[in-house]
């Protein structure tokens, strides 16, 4: 692997090269380390803060709660913080490695009462890594949801430069980014779709989520493969101490979560399931006469995951997802029917190891699958359509803390790809045809990476990472030739495992940190990503069958550079967080479908025949006020921005907008607890409205009206923008069966938001009887919804 | 139910994607009505509501609409017109305003170059209304209510021949088009046949055996005409397709009725409306036509079927008029009568 890297002739490698000599070179010193955990449940807390009260300094633990801390021998205060625990803070002697594993218990006084850490600077000031947020699974449950239906990616959807893709949509954009350029793990595993109901739902059931981190800018070496986000979710490891249950009956869906201990302080697991049933609530409402008695929707996530302490060194974890969306559609008058099943299937296999104090490593193997199928059925006549993604992944992460000042993450990534695209079999007792070669894609894709987070004095700290990432497209793989007219005039047939193309690319990544005071700094951070995937819309909207198209020797591998800065200031005992970031992104081999392409034209040619490449850039401004505790708490942003992108085959070459160019996006979440039991929740959203394309001008052909159209996404929507409520009553505290009711509207003000908008013609153009009306679709006026949650 | 106008959408994809099978037109058409299908029942089970919206559009520059064609042995036809604001009022003086009168129209066949007259249908006696219809592919009942102009000329030296390259040119309004097209050989089919269709007695689609010639990039357009039954040769649903997937093979395949547009009959709404009836006599023109023909008839299927549908890209349609829209073509032509009888 290092040879590989040191190939690459980079002046960062000697920088990193230097790092080490330099932590050889250091004077005597000894390691504190060990884990932290949640008393009540044993779950590894992650991202707590432990602190060195004499020198200022401190880590944070990693995703499996492990902290290490290499100084100087001498007698020091080590303070562990986590927001919503008591701090606990020792006395300890350094003149050996020592470990120590602690157990933080939650703080039950909700209020102001927070002890903040002596000159302790917040984390968001202090960190290098900027752009980037952790959600608490606890802060969003108190939010106003959709339907009722708690979602990690419409919490995300709130926070500056984070767009939704659309109304009650869980798609996201990231600073100008389109929806496949975010990374979505689930425990480390690629999710292909991440969401149920054509967009409306997440496929991430709060009840089996721990943690949510989105990098949206800065994005460390560790992570690569898309170009604007990673939104990292690690699932419930499951209680260690106790049994419990919980869950919540809602209008559309149900869940259920049960998780305790194999054995105590040794193994747990955790199961979590969650039913969408609205489709099964309607059917007693269709008569058996009805033309559509058959007709049905529902969809199901169940999530798995095994944890197993072995020793104070090793420890596994197994996890696993399955989600499915089945639509089924019949019309019984014409004898049709149609069966679209859809989903997900994720299993990690994780282990950590503890090589001694300063090094950490992580293994992970996993395997994602996403399956799109079509059913349709009319007669003896049956059509299916079928397409999907499969992956097999294998990395290997190390975290190497030679001193307090030094960072040092490496590791390789490597995943071999399938994808299957649509493709089409007819079967019928009189009629058959051909439909053709499937053409599928196999892909190596490997990356390695090497970064440092340094602190190289006492105001300037750096991560300085490099990923090295490629792509391989193998064979078996059919290339057709095309003349100008898209017809096939030779076809290039290539083996098993024969090379169709090799990318690669080196991804430097830089981020700095300068301190001003004790609460306020400066960042900026510089970043290259390659994509080597590509999701091409054909729709206005992300749907289960949007294909994801690998690169392949015709279509290049995406890649982009952001340039990012910020200012970050802490109010009041970091009651209060603010930044300000802006942002550049450039971003090269875009795709989208040629104007008039036909999807799914597959037969005697290559999908990406039908695909078109520019390019696009965005850059903006990010404001962001946070509240973090107290009475009233929660946080405003507001993200000015701009988003084009221009093609030369697109809009006669000239610069256009992208569809979700937006100026203004703003968000306002706050949460109220008026007492122990009660919390109010608000949220107001407001966004420019999207950009789409229009016809001008009309003119007949052969009797038919025709459209014209205008340029390319010229024309804007109305603003978006919402407010809702939520009211939750907690059962009380001290017992043991726990129950919240809460009440949530949506859309309070009954705002009709525009989804979409289309043309009816009725009438000839030939008696004067034509007649166009815009039609303004929305989907969602005020709609209240009530859940009730359990625990015990 | 009232925001799906298009729900008629949802009705049949099956026998539409028999049609895309059979004419690789509109491929994606189960897909996209799946989608449609999804969206809207989504939709409709979440109460959403739609209202109607005025949205203002940039009053931008009018453009030039050709709409011309020549076949063997006839004279050129051109129809000349232009666009309208999107919104723009309807009524018979503006339709009447969107005819280009007073152009100077030129065809030349590489050795004759001749102008072309302007006629209106108001001045030509009613019997020659069904062949007017006919060259401008509309019903007569539009020709004989609504008052057509175009350009022609009665100089036989421009009647059309196989194989021979017409270019035309226009000046009007300021403006100069241009354009050229051929007139490719004429297939001939092996054979027409009419089955019926499995569970139907007496309703069947119209089958054909087509040998592909070599040359890579034929295209072909299919009309029927029922005799008693449709005013003019009518283009099929889904009436042009090219020999992409079946270069110089020879195979069968069947083709879906077209019908007159908005028709009101009953068998051009229903169950019934892809199929023929056993007995019909059937006219049956079969046309070869050049690639740029091709691409602009396709994309102009592909943009009527698609017309409304929020959830498509837009769909241009792709000229082969320099300086406007439209398409200037020609038709190599070949007829046959079939009686529809299994």
């Amino acid at each position: 692997m290092y040879d590989k890297i040191y190939d690459v002739k980079n002046s960062l490698l000697f920088l990193f090269f230097s790092l080490f000599i330099l932590s050889v070179s250091a004077q005597q010193k000894y390691t504190v380390s060990g884990y932290v955990k949640d008393k009540t449940n044993g779950e590894s807390s992650l991202g707590a803060t432990v602190y060195i009260k004499e020198i200022l300094k401190g880590t944070t633990t990693n995703s499996s709660g492990f902290y290490s801390i290499t100084i100087e021998e001498g007698e020091y205060t080590l303070a562990i913080s986590y927001i919503g625990f008591k701090t606990i803070e020792q006395k300890i002697i350094l003149n050996k490695n020592i470990r120590l594993n602690y157990e933080i218990e939650p703080d039950v006084i909700t209020t102001d009462e927070l002890t903040v850490i002596g000159e302790r600077k917040d984390g968001n000031v202090d960190e290098t890594v900027m752009s980037t947020v952790e959600l608490d699974i606890k802060k969003i449950k108190s939010l106003p949801a959709f339907f009722g239906e708690i979602d990690v990616l419409k919490t995300i959807q709130l926070l500056p430069g984070v767009q939704a893709a659309g109304e009650g949509n869980a798609g996201f954009y990231v600073r100008g980014g389109g929806l496949d350029q975010n990374l979505i793990l689930l425990d480390g595993a690629t999710v292909y779709n991440a969401s149920h109901l054509a967009g409306f739902v997440s496929v991430f059931n709060s009840d089996a989520i721990k943690d949510v981190k989105l990098i949206k800018g800065g994005m460390p070496a560790e992570y690569g493969g898309r170009l604007s986000s990673v939104l990292d979710i690690t699932m419930n490891d499951g209680n260690m101490k106790k049994y419990e249950a919980e869950g919540g009956i809602g209008i559309m869906s149900s869940r259920l979560t049960l998780q305790g201990p194999i054995k105590k302080d040794t193994a747990s697991f955790i199961i979590s399931y969650r039913r969408f049933y609205l489709g099964d609530i309607l059917q007693p409402f269709i008569s058996d006469s009805s033309n559509l008695k058959g007709t049905n929707y529902y969809f199901y996530d169940l999530n798995a995951k095994l944890n197993w302490i072995i020793s104070e060194k090793d420890r596994l974890y197994l996890s696993g997802y399955m989600g499915e969306d089945v639509m089924t559609y019949v019309n019984n008058k014409d004898g049709f029917a149609t069966n679209i099943p859809s989903g997900n299937a994720i299993v990690s296999l994780r282990w950590n190891h503890l090589f001694n104090d300063k090094l950490f490593s992580n293994t992970t193997l996993s395997y994602t699958r996403y399956k799109f199928e079509l059913g349709l059925e009319q007669g003896q006549i049956e059509f299916k359509l079928f397409s999907g993604i499969y992956d097999w992944n294998a990395k290997m992460d190390f975290n190497y803390l030679p001193s307090i000042l030094h960072s040092v993450k490496f590791g390789l990534d490597y995943t071999f790809h399938k994808f299957v695209p649509s493709n089409v079999s007819i079967k019928s007792d009189e009629v058959y045809f051909n439909t053709g070669d499937i053409i599928k894609n196999y892909a190596n894709d490997a990356a390695f990476y090497l970064s440092d987070d340094w602190d190289i004095n006492e105001r300037l700290r750096v991560h300085v990472g490099l990923r090295y990432s490629l792509f391989q497209h193998v064979g078996p793989f059919k290339r057709y030739k095309n003349n100008q007219f898209g017809s096939p005039v030779d076809t290039v047939v290539y083996d098993n495992f024969e090379t169709v193309k090799l990318y690669q690319g080196l991804e430097p990544r830089l981020t700095a940190r300068y301190t001003l005071n004790n609460t306020s700094s400066v960042k900026a951070s510089y970043t290259q990503n390659y994509q080597y995937l590509h999701l091409v819309n054909f729709a206005s909207v992300s749907l289960p069958m949007d294909v994801w198209a690998p690169s392949t020797d015709e279509v290049k591998p995406q890649f982009a550079r952001q340039y990012a800065a910020g200012y970050f200031k802490n109010f009041k005992d970091n009651k209060f967080e603010t930044s300000v970031e802006v942002y550049y992104k450039t971003m090269d081999n875009q795709v989208e479908y040629k104007d008039g392409a036909v999807p799914q034209d597959n037969a005697g040619n290559n999908v990406d025949h039908q695909f078109t490449y520019g390019k696009g850039w965005s850059y903006g401004a990010e404001f962001f006020v946070k509240k973090r505790f107290g009475k009233v708490n929660g946080w405003i942003g507001y993200t000015l921005s701009w988003t084009n992108k221009q093609f030369e085959e697109l809009n006669d070459g000239n610069v256009f907008p992208a569809k979700y160019d937006r100026r203004h996006d703003a968000s306002v979440v706050l949460t109220y607890n008026p007492s122990k039991r009660w919390v109010i929740g608000a949220v107001w959203v407001y966004a420019t409205g999207s950009a789409l394309t229009l016809p001008e001008q009309r003119y007949t052909i052969q009797g038919q009206i025709v459209s014209d159209y205008g340029n390319r996404n010229s024309f804007r929507m109305d603003a978006y923008h919402r407010m809702d409520l939520s009211l939750t009553l907690k059962g009380k505290e001290e017992k043991k069966f726990k129950s919240d009711w809460v009440l949530s509207i949506y859309n309070v003000y009954n705002r009709m938001n525009p989804s979409f908008i289309y043309f009816a013609t009725e009438g000839s153009v030939y008696d004067g009887t034509l007649e166009i009306q815009a039609k303004q679709v929305s989907f969602f006026g005020i709609l209240p919804s009530i859940s009730w949650n359990f625990k015990f | 139910m009232k925001n799906f106008k298009k729900t008629r959408h949802f009705e049949c994809p099956l026998s539409s994607f028999f049609e895309s099978k059979s004419f690789e037109r509109k491929r994606s058409n189960p897909i996209n009505k799946s989608l449609l299908l999804i969206i809207g029942i989504i939709s409709l089970t979440l109460f959403s509501c739609e209202k109607d919206i005025d949205i203002d559009l940039p009053d931008s520059e009018r453009k030039l609409v050709v709409e011309g064609s020549i076949e063997p042995g006839l004279p050129p036809f051109i129809m000349l017109t232009k666009t309208e604001g999107y919104f723009n009022p309807v009524d018979i003086n503006s339709l009447q305003n969107a005819f280009i009168h007073n152009a100077i129209i030129f065809v030349n066949n590489g050795t004759n170059n001749v102008q072309l007259t302007e006629i209106c249908t108001s001045d030509l006696d009613t019997s020659l209304l069904p062949s007017v219809a006919q060259l401008i592919g509309v019903s007569l009942e539009n020709v004989k209510n609504f008052g057509f102009c175009l350009y022609t000329t009665l100089d036989p030296l421009m009647f059309g021949e196989v194989g021979k390259t017409y270019s035309l040119s226009i000046q009007a309004e300021g403006k100069i088009l241009t354009s050229t097209t051929t007139i490719p050989s004429p297939v001939v089919m092996d054979s027409y046949w009419y089955e019926d269709q499995p569970g139907y007695t007496d309703y069947g689609y119209l089958w054909f055996k087509l040998n592909d010639p070599q040359p890579l990039g034929t295209a072909y357009r299919i009309y029927t005409q029922r005799l008693g039954k449709d005013d003019r040769l009518l283009p099929a649903n889904g009436s042009v397709f090219d020999d992409k997937f079946f270069n110089g093979i020879s195979f069968e395949a069947f083709i879906f009725r077209g019908h007159e547009i908005n028709s009101q009959h009953p068998q051009d709404i229903g169950g019934l409306r892809d199929y023929f009836e056993q007995g019909d006599t059937i006219i049956i023109k079969f046309c070869t036509i050049d690639q740029p023909h091709f691409q602009f008839l396709n994309t102009f299927e592909i943009a009527s079927f698609n017309n409304g549908n929020p959830f498509t890209a837009p769909i241009s349609i792709k000229s082969n008029i320099e300086g406007g829209l439209g398409i200037w073509g020609g038709y190599g032509v070949s007829y046959d009568t079939l009686i529809a009888v299994d």
